[in-house]
């Protein structure tokens, strides 16, 4: 798992604060693919709320392993449950998952950065040290820890996965708010006597807002592939849940005769992971011309 | 937008190893087997439930016995393959007329693996081990029957019981009846040390245990010089390690429908046999929704036994009704008392005045638990039952919450202990089964002849049966998978103990 | 400098002690009771008590910590509950195994990054040099335990070539150690390679576009010495710092690896001790995952400092 690293790209450590909006550039390839395998992954989440061509959890004892046909499109597992139903189902799982890890990174993190980045000295330095701690108990180790308390469920994978991840926004948005807080106009409204309270919302907010979205594809990405292994492993959302890790793994027993029913979770799993990163890739080129490497 | 070109190259690429890997299913070839030494002579029998060390009378769990036991440590008794008593280190053994006093017969030139000899002291030393303090594990109980140990010669000894007990004997088959060496117990869960025709070789934690012949067994040397036990966490790499050459036999397939790529393939050779292990849905008698028989009834109904057993364990085990397994003396089919019937199980509910009923359904975290339970819950949804299946790490916590607080409505658990419907018996065991008759037919079948005891236990089994006092779906089956030229395995697994001594190859 | 090595070894200290007393009241907390596991169904609460009170985890918890933590400072994790065997010497016997697998993950990851890497870089505004760069995207997108499930469906089962699980010690037989361990460091090196190079490629193009391979390349060089005599070097301080980081998240990646590939290293250790709640021995494969972890980082920032002139000075 790369969790841990793609959080923290050298190019994005001493982030450039460049908020450019006006000055828009045509959409890079990476982020039209990231786009598109974002968009379709979001889109089979949200039509699972309306319609799957099967409960993905109903047990069909009579049609199992089939295989793709005219009926399962993508073919039963052992239970005779519809795959491409789970696979739509697994979408909203790995969403749901994605978007509350990132969530709690960033709602945590971007306050301690922030924080960090504007308090005095000590403060700073203890709230990144104690950063630098937690990055020592990576999502998987801190989901084991959970499960073994809360009985493994998603939340705890997506707790773990969100704790995990609060170092890389609180470093991110502490790069952030020293550039800002170094600028002409901070200082000048400094001395115009704005609180810091005041400076931190109408300044450095909208201005590392492009760093967090960037770091938040980047997270998201992380959090799809900790949420697979996590349910590999049995760590994470509990059956008969549909989850993509746990459909891999579950598939396991009939590799041999039926391939492709690790390969339906596994391709998804694949390009999820692949949209996310590509998207924050794209977004990066797009707020951070420094970055471009196109020229 | 030159980037697409490359990347959809790579997806194509990746399916197309995908369906190469669809093409080309069960055709490897084989590698050596495990071991040193000549093949012959060598087998690597691949488990799944690790030994957490090698000491049965301080530490619990199946992995222990089915290891050590018969192969390691031998008993005055020993379960043969039909589940039947038979001697080992005693030659023989009388029962007085009061079926109060046992009087062993002990094979004379047995020795135990550090040069000890095996005589009648020793018989005493281990039984009283059994009750004092040195023993931790719970089955210590069945020892308390015992009222003294005498020695009669060095070859024979005498066992007074309290009172009549058919259980004792059978007991005795069971890692309670291990014997062991006054001077060889210092260090038992690293160095074992018997009078079994195998001794310790090494054992890796994590990977696996190798057995070596004992130079000096009293009896007939096994066929093998080593048998190494390979333990693999997940079912899907117990099966690679087989199919890949690593291991010779497949002692416990945990994955029934990965079957398919090696009933294809003569390589290999599969055999079904049975077991001990009921797999038994708990539910809580003694609080909760589960405490009314109605409801109690209606979920036994509401289950279909055999579609479970085809969804979840690919059709393998037999259905049974009750806590007996077929190869128990007092067996009956009481499969019939059980049929599927969902519309009367929505009636018997809502006569209940439980037509939404939520369960918390908690489950080891045990393959043979998680996919029937996945089936159950599909089923019971049917007759407007929610199960919230919870999984909990076995043992730690299925064993804190469900077992000792008896915190749950329903679990699933295969219970492989021998004879373990004595269990419906207690009222402080975790069913929460409390009924006088039961109890009171349980010691009848213990104390009196053993005609009477296939009497009375039919009748408990009936009993608990009707009471819907549990559900059992089905019996586990003993799935063995083994390299064709491997011969004498145990198709049967109805004692603690895996016996390897008979393998040959 | 010195006092820069100075504060960060204080802080590298006391991140250790922090997290000494983070696991301990973690696992405190913990559900379930290895006396009651180790006695199986049935105990009475006498015999649990007795062995609680063997181990002493019947102690209030300060003492338990003192008592654990004092243990640590001379190597000594006690004595497991389950397998009544010393926690050390568990935890040694594993670590060498993971480090082993980990290092050769390391090596193949390097392997694949560094050549691709600098080359999609020097090739950047070519079609092979985004070939490459896409291979990598997808590569980092593939979980590492699903890499390992096709490489052993592909070379051990279909074709035979490698043993699908296990372990060998080293010193055992050799060979039998390099055929196990192929397949379990190829799958945890591939994926963490391919995130590798994604970053070698961007560190490589950062030092191109800099002003000191302007003036290598005014001074004659072709594009290519130039890059190799100064722009690898000064590319070198990232990548650093990334591997660093790699090293860490290679150590995590072993523990799904060790379970796909049944490799008795401390990931099974971990998990197997989770299961049966042996209490010292998750504390204490825990407790040296942590520290691994701070170690690599503490090393990578010192590092940092001798590398990098520029932040001598801070």
């Amino acid at each position: 798992m790369s969790t841990g690293v793609a959080g923290m790209a050298p190019d994005v450590q001493e982030p450039a604060v460049v908020a450019t909006p006006r000055r828009r550039r045509p959409m890079t390839p990476s982020m039209r693919i990231g786009l598109t395998l974002v968009g379709l992954i979001a889109l089979l989440a949200l039509v699972s709320f309306v319609w799957t061509p099967y409960d993905p959890t109903a047990i069909d004892a009579d049609a199992r392993l089939t295989g793709s046909s005219a009926s399962h499109i993508l073919g039963t597992d052992k239970f005779g449950r519809d795959v491409l139903s789970q696979i739509m189902w697994g979408a909203r799982t790995t969403l749901f998952v994605g978007v509350v890890a990132v969530g709690v990174a960033a709602l945590l993190g971007t306050p301690l950065g922030v924080l960090a980045g504007m308090a005095p000295r000590g403060v700073d330095q203890f709230i990144m040290r104690a950063c630098d701690l937690l990055l020592a108990f990576p999502a998987l180790l801190l989901a084991i820890m959970f499960g073994a308390v809360f009985s493994a469920s998603t939340l705890t994978a997506m707790l773990a996965i969100g704790l995990a991840t609060v170092p890389a926004f609180a470093r991110i948005a502490r790069g952030g708010t020293l550039q800002v807080v170094r600028s002409e106009y901070v200082l000048a409204a400094r001395s115009a006597g704005r609180s810091r309270w005041a400076i931190a919302r109408r300044h450095v907010l909208p201005n590392i807002a492009p760093l967090l979205i960037v770091q938040s594809s980047v997270a998201f990405g992380i959090a799809v592939l900790a949420e697979a292994a996590l349910s590999f492993l049995g760590f994470g959302t509990k059956p008969p849940n549909p989850s993509w890790g746990r459909m891999l793994q579950e598939s396991q027993e009939t590799l041999h005769s039926t391939p492709m029913l690790s390969v339906w979770p596994g391709l998804a799993i694949a390009l999820a992971v692949l949209g996310f990163n590509m998207l924050g890739d794209g977004l990066r080129d797009r707020f951070d011309p420094r970055l471009d490497d196109r020229r | 937008m030159p980037r697409f070109v490359p990347q959809a190259t790579a997806l194509l690429a990746a399916g197309a190893l995908s369906a190469s890997l669809a093409a080309c299913g069960g055709t490897s070839t084989s590698s050596s087997g495990g071991g040193d030494g000549a093949k012959e002579q060598n087998v690597a029998i691949g488990l799944t439930v690790e030994p957490e060390n090698l000491d049965f009378s301080t530490t619990d769990g199946t992995g222990i016995p089915e290891a050590m036991l018969v192969n390691v440590y031998e008993g005055l008794v020993k379960l043969d393959q039909d589940g039947k008593i038979v001697p080992l280190l005693a030659k023989s053994w009388e029962i007085s007329d009061d079926r109060k006093t046992y009087t062993f017969e002990l094979q004379e030139n047995a020795k135990f693996s550090n040069g000890s000899p095996f005589d009648a002291e020793a018989v005493k030393f281990s039984i009283d081990r059994v009750k004092s303090d040195d023993w931790k594990v719970s089955l210590k109980s069945n020892m308390d029957v015992v009222r003294r140990v005498k020695v009669l010669s060095p070859t024979k000894v005498a066992v007074e019981l309290k009172k009549p007990s058919n259980g004792w004997l059978f007991q005795m088959t069971t890692r309670i009846g291990a014997m062991y060496t006054p001077d060889g117990v210092d260090d038992l869960p690293t160095k074992p040390v018997g009078t079994g025709p195998y001794v310790l070789k090494r054992r890796t934690r994590g990977d696996s245990i190798v057995l070596a012949q004992n130079p000096a067994y009293w009896g007939d040397k096994p066929a093998m010089k080593e048998v190494t036990l390979k333990y693999f966490k997940d079912g899907t790499a117990l099966n690679n390690a087989m199919l890949s050459g690593a291991i010779d036999v497949v002692g416990d397939v945990q994955a029934p429908d990965s079957l398919s790529q090696f009933e294809g393939d003569d390589r290999f050779v599969v055999t079904e046999g049975t077991t001990n292990g009921e797999l038994t849905m708990a539910l809580n008698n003694a609080s909760g929704p589960m405490k009314d028989p109605k409801v109690r009834e209606a979920i036994s109904l509401g289950i279909d036994r055999d579609a479970v057993r085809k969804a979840a364990w690919a059709g393998r085990g037999t259905p049974i009704g009750s806590m007996v397994p077929p190869t128990d003396p007092w067996y009956e089919d009481l499969k019939a008392a059980h049929p599927y019937d969902a519309a009367k199980a929505k009636a018997l509910l809502a006569q209940a005045g439980k037509s939404n009923l939520k369960l918390r359904f908690r489950i080891p975290n045990l393959p043979y638990a998680v996919a029937p339970a996945q089936v159950v819950k599909s089923q019971l949804e049917k007759i407007g039952v929610d199960a919230d299946i919870e999984i909990l790490e076995y043992p730690a916590r299925w064993l804190a919450e469900v077992f000792t607080k008896k915190d749950y409505d329903m679990s699933l658990v295969r219970h492989t202990e021998p004879r373990d419907i004595v269990t419906f018996g207690n009222e402080d065991y975790y069913w929460g089964y409390d009924n006088a008759q039961v109890q009171s037919l349980l010691a009848k079948a213990d104390s009196g002849t053993e005609e009477e005891q296939v009497a009375d236990m039919k009748q408990v089994a009936r009993k608990i049966s009707e009471d819907n006092a549990a559900i059992w779906l089905y019996l586990m089956p003993s799935l063995l998978v083994a390299d064709k030229d491997v011969k004498g395995l145990p198709k049967n697994r109805v004692s603690e103990a895996l016996d390897v001594t008979t393998i040959s190859r | 400098m010195l006092l820069t090595v100075l504060r960060r070894t204080a802080v590298f200290v006391a991140s250790i002690v922090a997290a000494s007393v983070l696991v301990f009241l973690f696992m405190a907390v913990l559900p379930g009771d290895a006396a009651e596991v180790s006695l199986g169904t049935n105990a009475t609460p006498e015999a649990v008590a007795a062995v609680r009170a063997e181990f002493g985890t019947d102690r209030p918890l300060p003492t338990q910590y003192v008592d654990w933590a004092g243990g640590l400072l001379t190597g000594d994790f006690g004595r497991s509950l389950i397998s009544r065997e010393s926690v050390t010497a568990q935890i040694s016997d594993r670590l060498q195994v993971t480090m082993i697998l980990v290092f050769a993950a390391m090596v193949v990851s390097l392997l694949i990054a560094l050549p691709l890497g600098t080359l999609a870089a020097a090739r950047h505004q070519r079609g092979s040099g985004l070939a490459l760069s896409g291979v990598s995207q997808l590569g980092a997108a593939v979980p590492a335990f699903l890499a390992g499930i096709l490489l052993v469906a592909l070379f051990s089962v279909t074709l035979g070539w490698f043993p699908s699980s296990g372990w060998t010690a080293p010193d055992d037989d050799f060979v039998g150690f390099l055929r196990q361990l192929a397949l379990p460091a190829i799958s945890l090196g591939l994926v963490e390679g391919a995130v590798l190079t994604r970053y070698v490629r961007s560190a490589v193009l950062e030092v191109l576009r800099e002003d000191f391979l302007r003036t290598a390349r005014a001074k004659g060089l072709t594009r290519s010495q130039a890059l190799v005599r100064h722009g690898l070097r000064n590319a070198a301080i990232p990548v650093v710092t990334v591997l660093g980081l790699q090293l860490a998240a290679l150590l995590i990646g072993a523990v799904v690896i060790e379970r796909v590939y049944v490799i008795p290293g401390l990931g099974s250790l971990l998990l197997d001790g989770v299961s049966s709640r042996d209490l010292l021995l998750v504390q204490g494969v825990v407790m040296v995952l942590v520290v691994a972890v701070l170690l690599i980082n503490y090393v990578v920032d010192l590092l940092y400092t001798v590398i990098d002139p520029r932040l001598r000075g801070s």
